[in-house]
């Protein structure tokens, strides 16, 4: 087992750092829908690292350190869907950005009032849906991702999916790299926070109990940003519900100790920890929460027990 | 004729259901403050504000069972909620006047504030002094029979739509600790006063940063005595730390409620997370039952720092359950009046009122006995 990066890898990451380095910090003076990242997201797409799992010599791996790298920056930018999920479900690369939804295909969808295709998960099969931008309306959302929801399927193009566990699979690696991503970006903002900040004449990250918790913290990205890799890598069932439901379950914590040490400032749309926090909260939800993908875990594993 | 509790209870009942608005109050700005003043405006008339507040201060000179039988009521009627831009003057402000203000004080503002004329606002904390009050640096500086304020205060809520506020300024350049701040009451439109609203990730603008370019104001504002500052805040910590969260406690144990009401049967797992905060919350009102009789006759001790601790993060896990409970796009969840905002700004829980880290070291310190940790 090798945990270095490849040549390849550190390339591409290192070339979406540049993307990175480059952009301002979003300008976010009304609060509830951050601003998605254009320029981002045009970047990306023209660098094709998107489509970077249907390339010869690369897979989802690749795919879900690019997201994992993503979601660190306070940038809001749809990458998940369309590098993890859509090579495996037959959509042309390009296609993009794509939502998805479980249940209700006119359910609210992350991203779909900019997304040209929405995935939606009907249980035993899926349906891709192309979007006509006038079919979608906004939803209101207090966390960060634009939301809507189509008015109908009627007239819609739309094709059957039937390999539904792979849809799933996908969309769970992807969840648990977006939150992995999230978790370190957050933490690093804090990290810097508490090294400059002082109270009691000595800075906050010298206090014992603010260094136990933000420790704990760091453990839980880690471990996060570990087992989202592990599930890319297998690319199981079993894998990918305990990756993305690990990461769930951790969020409450992580999100109030890194506010709790941010103070009153953490709190307002002029210290950037919001960014994060609102998307993390989005995630804890994403497909039923931890429970749900602690039991498909567990489904997976003793596929008798489950019947 | 002695009314008993059930009687007052009842009574308490009767005018609630009668006189509590149907509309639910705005978050912020003028429309707040004009929805919790004719509220306050209402209970007096009806003969119901500042139910334990002494007589001579405009309340009714009932006992804290009393308090706590109107709180109860108060919840179970859906009043408004006590977090609003009427807390500082009603549970900090109001309650440091009466323990420490001279006659002339409590005459000027007590009644006041229970008739619903005037809001107030709190000043303590500052740019880089938060939890370390006595390092506070906005100075007060004494020329004949007035103080000269300059400096800046932040996370001032509702300064924007305040009349007064109870500030703590540094009188003492010299001295290094609490000796050298005094608690003064400051008229929010005196010159030299300019109030920033911030915006919060809540989706609200209840935050303020205040500004004073050498605000003057009479020397007969400072209450507690000059110099005396940190022992009047303190007079009245433990009492918005263990009482004052009675109100809000009572109001979220009765939402537990109306949330497992609402969590079907096919959701075990839901279930058991709401039943057991219900179980939290009810034994966290025990205490502080307790706690609130314990003070009625005798200086609430630093056990107020345990309720304190233990409502915060209880609020944090209520509203997080509610949003796992109804899904983060239900109109339960959305909406100005939404488990979404509550969640959102429950992250302040932890942090106003002296954080969960300085209520945990008063509990070990003051509660346990145990040594100070170097500072």
């Amino acid at each position: 087992m090798k945990f270095a990066l490849t040549d390849d890898q550190a390339s591409v990451l290192n070339e979406v750092e540049r993307m990175l380095d480059g952009l301002a910090l979003p300008a976010h003076t009304e609060p509830v829908v951050a601003p998605y990242s254009d320029t981002l997201d045009a970047a990306l797409a023209g660098s094709g690292f998107l489509d970077i799992a249907r390339e010869d010599g690369f897979g989802t791996l690749d795919a879900a350190l690019m997201v994992e790298r993503l979601a660190r920056s306070p940038h809001i930018v749809e990458a998940g869907a369309s590098a993890i999920v859509a090579p495996a479900i037959g959509l042309e690369a390009g296609l993009r950005p794509v939502a998805l939804v479980a249940g209700d295909p006119t359910g609210p969808a992350r991203f779909l009032p900019r997304a040209q295709v929405l995935v939606a998960d009907l249980g035993d099969h899926a349906l891709a849906i192309e979007v006509d931008p006038a079919r979608v309306q906004p939803v209101d959302s207090l966390f960060a991702y634009g939301y809507g929801r189509l008015d109908s399927l009627d007239g819609l193009p739309v094709r059957r999916i039937d390999d539904v566990a792979t849809l799933r699979r996908r969309w769970r690696v992807a969840v648990a790299a977006e939150i992995a991503g999230c978790m370190a970006g957050a933490l690093s903002l804090l990290v810097e926070h508490v090294k400059a900040r002082h109270a009691f004449g000595r800075p906050l990250g010298a206090f014992q109990s603010i260094q136990h918790r933000l420790a704990m913290a760091a453990e839980s990205a880690e471990s996060s940003r570990w087992l989202a890799l592990r599930a890319a890598w297998s690319d199981d069932d079993g894998d990918a519900a305990q990756a993305a439901g690990f990461a769930q379950s951790r969020i409450h914590a992580l999100s109030y100790d890194l506010h709790q040490f941010s103070g009153a400032m953490g709190l307002t749309l002029e210290y950037p920890l919001h960014l994060w926090t609102y998307r993390l909260r989005a995630l804890v939800g994403e497909l039923g929460g931890a429970g749900a993908q602690a039991r498909a875990a567990a489904a997976a594993a003793w596929p008798d027990a489950a019947e | 004729m002695i009314e008993t509790h059930t009687e007052f209870r009842r009574r308490a009942r009767a005018w609630l259901e009668a006189n509590v608005p149907q509309e639910p109050a705005p978050r912020d700005g003028p429309a707040a403050r004009e929805f919790v003043l004719r509220w306050q405006r209402r209970q007096a008339e009806g003969g119901w504000a500042g139910v334990s507040w002494p007589k001579e201060a405009g309340g009714q000179g009932r006992s804290v069972s009393e308090q706590i039988i109107w709180f109860e009521e108060c919840a179970r009627a859906r009043a408004p909620s006590p977090l609003g831009p009427g807390f500082v003057g009603l549970n900090h402000a109001g309650p440091t006047i009466n323990a420490c203000g001279s006659a002339a004080q409590k005459a000027l503002h007590l009644p006041r504030i229970l008739e619903g004329d005037v809001l107030w606002c709190q000043g303590f904390s500052e740019p880089g002094s938060g939890s370390d009050l006595a390092s506070i640096r906005t100075r007060g500086r004494v020329d004949g029979d007035t103080l000269v304020i300059d400096g800046q205060k932040l996370w001032s809520s509702y300064a924007d739509i305040a009349d007064w506020q109870e500030m703590l300024v540094r009188t003492d350049p010299e001295a290094r600790n609490g000796a050298a701040l005094s608690w003064v009451i400051v008229p929010m439109d005196a010159p030299g006063v300019t109030v920033r609203p911030i915006r919060t990730m809540a989706a609200s603008s209840t935050f303020c940063e205040v500004f004073y370019d050498s605000v003057r104001v009479p020397l007969s504002s400072i209450v507690g005595g000059l110099n005396n500052g940190w022992a009047t805040a303190m007079s009245t910590l433990s009492f918005e730390r263990g009482t004052a969260t009675l109100a809000l406690l009572i109001e979220t144990v009765a939402r537990v409620g109306d949330l497992l009401a609402d969590c079907p049967a096919s959701r075990p797992a839901m279930r058991t997370t709401l039943a057991t905060l219900r179980a939290e919350g009810q034994a966290i009102l025990a205490s502080t039952y307790r706690f609130a009789l314990d003070s009625e006759h005798a200086t609430p001790d630093a056990s107020g720092s345990m309720i304190r601790l233990a409502f915060a993060e209880f609020a944090q896990r209520v509203t997080a359950a509610a949003i796992d409970l109804y899904g983060i796009d239900a109109p339960e969840v959305l909406g100005a009046h939404g488990w979404g905002h509550e969640y959102l700004h429950a992250f302040s829980e932890t942090i106003a009122g002296g954080t969960a880290e300085i209520q945990r070291n008063i509990i070990a310190e003051r509660v346990l006995g145990l040594p100070k940790e170097p500072r």
